[in-house]
């Protein structure tokens, strides 16, 4: 098995994402407008209030915002990633291919990723032209933020996606990960706008260290300057990624022995 | 384990076993009681081998471990006890092998196709993860679609096909990345009778004679079985109670024993009377003209001595006989011989 030969089987699994997402034609036209209208009714929002806890992250509230739900969508994409591969209808059929698990994983995930990124430019294009948003992008920071969030998240995806093949019925992790990123994750407001007691739990998830670093390093700040939180989200990744996978493959090792992989 | 040159295919003390929980309706479960689990031995002690270049039948009512064990030799399925290897490599040790050396159909023709692309567009993505080569790619691709006879219709949405041509299309999947061994779960299931003909003397004609692929054909259809495969076994409960050539599986039930009997106004009670009897083996009625009352019963005797005490039964339960043949014994009277009922029941 070349490497060569798992790029073209992840270009294939990409090649039949785009060819079916291309025929929900309604679809692409209501999820462009809807990341058009989202980013505009923010900006909006953004533009007429005032929070003035955000001088402590070096921006303006529509920045912060445009910033915040932009890349929200990557998480979101991540964190639904894995499940999104569990179609029970192809699923035994790519596993009795000779394809490992990471190039299913990594195939299967390509497009969504290539179109939520069409997605985030939509919402940047909107916040810069029509309110001004100014960003000053550090590339590699930049890059190395959003590649540490999406691993984290893919890592929470994997262990919803094992407890989904197990349970067959939805998984607790999504829900829950996703109402920690809307209360504590620094999308929407930050979390010095809570009581005390409320901000602490910020302190424990990764999503608060993603979309702090990621406000500094598209508004310039360099990697030294956000060090201390970069390294956080770094341990972070390295404790969910692997544990995603080890539960992902237990579970799925587990609905083989008890055959229930195709049950849904 | 025999030597595996000569086998394409060996199973050795091969056991499966699922727990399922039961729910009856009177018995009244809450979210913290516990259900009765209860277990089940789909493939029990399988000891089975397969020659390279065989058209092998698997026969047996459903729920009998057909498809479990085609799922354990295409690795999708892991064995509790046991060993089972496909083209020489260990299905638990070397799935990745044992991957390569096959072509799968499982029972649900449309399985794992994507509706909305074309035949050519789902199979080039099988290609690719199924380590065809990039280059000869396309050439493949249409080789396959034109041996079963899709050739045509490749570039329309999968979403348009016929069952027949879905099943084709699975077919052409399997053979992709030209395996020698091709495991073939109840292939002609759904379709018909047409359809189930054409793909029956493709895989007997061509995959199996012509290209001397190994074949794992299982059904619950006998005379599928019956006409296209080398040796049939027969899977009852999760063990084979037969193995042979269809020939000699009929053989087993001699000429005579088997009778065609058409009867006026008999009852049901009549029927489950006749059942009852030392010399009926089995015994299948339909009703052949409700308006005239005829009935009629297929049955296999004791021995061709029992015809004497049939007659008898009919005159004192004063039945009248319309039509009386001795028939040929057929693979399904051998195998509701093994098994005891009908492959339906």
């Amino acid at each position: 098995m070349t490497l060569l030969q798992e790029l073209d089987k992840i270009y294939f699994f990409m090649k039949r994402d785009i060819l079916s997402f291309s025929t929900y034609k309604t679809n692409i036209l209501l999820s462009i407008l809807s990341a058009l209208f989202g980013a505009l009714s923010y900006a909006f929002l953004g533009a007429n209030a005032k929070m003035q806890v955000l001088e402590t992250y070096h921006t303006d509230l529509t920045t912060y915002l445009i910033i915040g739900l932009a890349f929200n969508t990557y998480l979101s994409q991540s964190l639904t990633l894995v499940q999104r591969t569990i179609n029970p209808w192809s699923l035994e059929e790519v596993l009795v291919s000779p394809t490992g698990l990471v190039t299913f994983i990594v195939g299967s995930s390509l497009w969504g990723f290539i179109w939520s990124t069409g997605v985030i430019a939509i919402y940047l294009a909107v916040g810069i032209f029509a309110f001004g948003v100014v960003l000053s992008v550090n590339i590699i920071g930049t890059v190395l933020v959003v590649a540490l969030g999406i691993a984290t998240f893919i890592g929470f995806s994997m262990i919803g996606a094992g407890i989904l093949i197990l349970t067959k019925q939805g998984d607790p992790v999504t829900t829950v990960i996703t109402i920690a990123t809307n209360l504590f994750g620094n999308v929407l407001f930050p979390p010095q706008v809570m009581p005390e007691a409320l901000r602490v739990i910020s302190y424990f998830v990764p999503q608060y260290y993603f979309f702090t670093t990621i406000r500094e390093v598209l508004t310039g700040s360099s990697l030294q300057a956000i060090l201390p939180d970069l390294l956080i989200l770094i341990a972070m990744c390295a404790i969910i990624l692997p544990l995603g996978y080890l539960a992902y493959s237990w579970c799925l090792r587990t609905a083989k022995k008890n055959g229930t992989l195709s049950w849904f | 384990m025999t030597a595996t040159n000569e086998y394409a295919i060996v199973t050795s003390n091969l056991t499966k076993t699922y727990t399922s929980k039961i729910r009856r309706p009177e018995q009244r479960t809450s979210f913290f009681t516990r259900r009765n689990n209860r277990t089940v031995t789909a493939v029990n002690h399988l000891n089975l081998e397969i020659r390279r270049g065989e058209l092998f039948g698997l026969l047996g009512r459903n729920g009998a471990g057909k498809t479990t064990l085609v799922k354990i030799l295409c690795t999708l399925l892991p064995p509790d006890e046991g060993t089972a290897s496909v083209n020489g490599f260990d299905v638990a040790k070397q799935q990745m092998k044992v991957k390569q050396s096959i072509g799968t159909i499982f029972s649900v023709g449309e399985r794992g196709f994507f509706w909305r692309l074309t035949g050519y567009s789902n199979l080039e993505f099988y290609a690719a993860i199924n380590n065809v080569p990039r280059h000869g790619r396309q050439k493949r691709i249409m080789e396959v679609l034109d041996l079963v006879g899709m050739k045509e219709n490749a570039f329309e949405v999968f979403q348009k096909y016929s069952g027949g041509m879905k099943r084709k299309l699975a077919l052409a999947r399997a053979l992709l990345p030209d395996p020698p061994i091709l495991l073939l779960d109840e292939p002609t299931t759904g379709l018909d009778v047409v359809s189930s003909r054409n793909i029956r003397e493709f895989i007997r004609n061509d995959l199996s004679r012509k290209a001397g692929k190994t074949v794992l054909y299982t059904t619950h259809y006998i005379e599928e079985a019956s006409q296209i495969c080398d040796r049939v076994a027969i899977m009852n409960k999760g063990q084979l109670i037969a193995l042979d050539t269809p020939d000699a599986l009929r053989s087993r039930v001699k000429k005579g024993e088997v009778v065609d009997v058409v009867v006026k106004n008999m009852t049901d009670a009549q029927i489950n009377t006749l059942r009852g009897v030392d010399d009926v083996v089995s015994l299948a009625a339909e009703i052949q003209d409700a308006v005239s009352g005829k009935t009629r019963l297929r049955m296999r005797l004791e021995n061709v001595d029992s015809l004497p005490r049939l007659f008898d039964f009919f005159f004192k339960e004063k039945i009248k006989i319309i039509n009386f043949k001795q028939e040929e014994p057929t693979l399904e009277d051998a195998f509701i011989g093994l098994t005891g009922a009908g492959i339906s029941e």
